[in-house]
């Protein structure tokens, strides 16, 4: 079953072109990425799909059915910034969401408990910290134990502490085979916990896939001689890597990624009659990756 | 339907605003009657024996129904206040979309808080309804009496105008500071612009003998307002020679027309627009 389908859609704000034609599905049991700078277009999308906002076109399908707001009720959202009633206690604010989902009034103790709040569950919401408000939002997601999630930057003013632990915690409900979809401009966190990946670029998506083949890395070797111009000649015979890039200095090989070896790269080249006065290997970084794809 | 209304309930029964403005309210209702009610007692009947100005038991069975509608009508920017407060609430909490992505419906939100403002008009009317009764037995001047309860119901139709306009500005502005000034600048500027027409008709009746009618009570919120005449029906009677006529039927109308727009307009800018 396919849990999020978006067809063709796009938004404009006047004349800005928030979302462009931007098409993806999302497969059940997924850690489903939304990954893109600031201003990509990731929250617009996310709120279209939770009728916030109005599509200027395009169609969009939960559990393969033309959403309304029932299906709303099966996911726990949450949308860029906790909102919650000022006034209210966590308690109490949980308890108003429960009764919108038709779910999980009982299970707030479980839920507060999950995200370190049960101590302040009767504080008034006006008196969390940022952090405290961040870990609130993930409880009212989590009420009634949804089978889908939408996250939209769930790790924002968190300490190093709660962002590991939203990240273990998504690992777990990956494990126990909920769908989440996650909205991050973070490479490190959709690293870590997605599955499949789909990246926004200025209103458009760039690439849709397996986080494993949408942001593979590469192995690059670095190799330098007296006579660059000699070591270009006798490089471009050799087999192996991908592609091949040049500067006054050195030469830099692209090889798949775990394929590159210096050491028969170092015995190609002497025994070709040019001796290397540098030879390296770096792994391209997700963030090199990401760069490339984004600009 | 219900479970909306428990949620609402749920957002408002600690909120320190819904009880200060609900207890404003209900005390006004009683004290603008006492003291409307002391002054014709103490004031008026005293300097006015002959009842030129007022003449009459007006907190008296029967006309006590028309006089504690048009006095408490006077105290009806207070729940107007409220529920404009409790609607830009949730713009500036951003909980109008908290509540949607949670599983309620555009037309949902919309249609709860309209019932809210139908069921706030309705409370204000009963405690409307018992303040005449208990002014009417409390003076004692005629025996109980129905006739002319057709102005609580007017004040219901008052109270739902001020209703329905507040959640329409809530709606439009969204910021509850912004949106208070609005509905009180707006509520000042109408009344000006209906003494304005209302001179205006008074002068049309005057040099060409065409009575337009009363035409101040041709705006929104004067349309249920002017429904609910004012009590001191000899001083009244007197202005009436030169003003021109209350066609009530038509005011009536407008008013009914004016709730429907503001009803269809709130729902139709939460049902279009992006949150």
């Amino acid at each position: 079953m396919t849990i999020l389908s978006v067809e063709n859609l796009c938004k404009n704000y006047g004349r800005v072109q928030a979302l462009k034609g931007v098409s993806f599905s999302v497969p059940k049991g997924t850690v489903f990425g939304i990954l893109g700078p600031n201003g990509s277009g990731k929250t617009t999308m996310l709120g279209i799909i939770m009728d916030i906002l109005k599509p200027t076109s395009g169609s969009y399908k939960l559990f393969d059915a033309d959403p309304d707001e029932t299906f709303r009720r099966k996911i726990g959202t949450f949308l860029e910034t906790p909102n919650f009633y000022h006034y209210l206690s966590a308690q109490k604010n949980l308890e108003i969401a429960a009764a919108i989902k038709e779910r999980g009034a009982d299970d707030i103790p479980r839920v507060l408990e999950l995200v370190n709040l049960t101590q302040r569950k009767d504080s008034r919401f006006s008196t969390y910290s940022l952090g405290m408000k961040q870990r609130l939002s993930i409880a009212s997601c989590l009420l009634g134990d949804p089978e889908v999630l939408i996250l939209d930057e769930p790790t924002n003013g968190l300490d190093p502490v709660g962002i590991a632990e939203i990240r273990q915690l998504i690992k777990q409900l990956h494990q126990q085979g909920k769908t989440i979809i996650m909205a991050s401009h973070l490479l490190d966190e959709v690293e870590k916990v997605c599955t499949h990946v789909a990246i926004l670029k200025k209103g458009g998506l760039v690439a849709t896939g397996d986080v494993n083949e949408i942001l593979a890395t590469e192995d690059i070797v670095e190799v330098g001689a007296t006579d660059v111009k000699q070591l270009a000649s006798i490089i471009g015979n050799m087999q192996g890597y991908n592609s091949i890039r040049e500067n006054d200095k050195m030469l830099q090989l692209f090889y798949p990624v775990g394929t590159a070896n210096i050491e028969s790269i170092n015995k190609y080249c002497f025994s070709n009659g040019v001796v290397l006065n540098h030879l390296q290997l770096k792994k391209k970084s997700l963030e090199a990756k990401f760069f490339e794809l984004t600009n | 339907m219900i479970k909306l209304l428990k949620v609402e309930w749920m957002k408002i029964r600690g909120y320190n605003a819904f009880i200060v403005i609900s207890a404003f309210f209900a005390l006004g209702v009683f004290a603008s009657n006492y003291l409307a009610y002391s002054f014709k007692k103490n004031v008026i009947d005293p300097a006015d024996p002959t009842g030129l100005i007022s003449a009459g038991s007006p907190f008296g069975f029967p006309n006590v129904w028309q006089t504690v509608s048009y006095y408490s009508g006077l105290m009806l920017l207070l729940p107007g206040l409220l529920l404009l407060i409790l609607v830009t609430n949730e713009f500036t909490y951003r909980t109008h979309r908290q509540n949607i992505i949670d599983g309620i419906s555009r037309n949902q939100f919309t249609q709860v808080k309209l019932l809210m403002g139908v069921i706030i008009a309705l409370v204000s009317t009963l405690l409307v309804f018992i303040a005449a009764l208990l002014f009417g037995f409390f003076v004692n001047t005629g025996s109980f009496s129905l006739t002319g309860i057709g102005n609580v119901w007017f004040f219901f139709l008052k109270a739902l105008t001020y209703n329905f306009i507040a959640i329409l500005i809530g709606v439009l502005v969204r910021r509850t500071g912004f949106a208070i000034a609005v509905f009180f600048i707006y509520t000042a500027l109408e009344n000006g612009i209906s003494i304005l027409l209302l001179v205006w008709a008074i002068n049309i009746k005057k040099d060409h003998n065409i009575d337009l009618g009363n035409m101040g009570n041709y705006l929104p919120m004067n349309a249920s307002d002017g429904l609910l005449y004012s009590p001191f029906d000899s001083f009244t009677n007197m202005a009436n020679k030169f003003l021109p006529a209350d066609y009530t039927w038509l005011v009536f109308s407008l008013a009914i027309i004016y709730l429907a727009l503001f009803y269809f307009w709130s729902q139709r800018r939460m049902l279009k627009s992006d949150l």
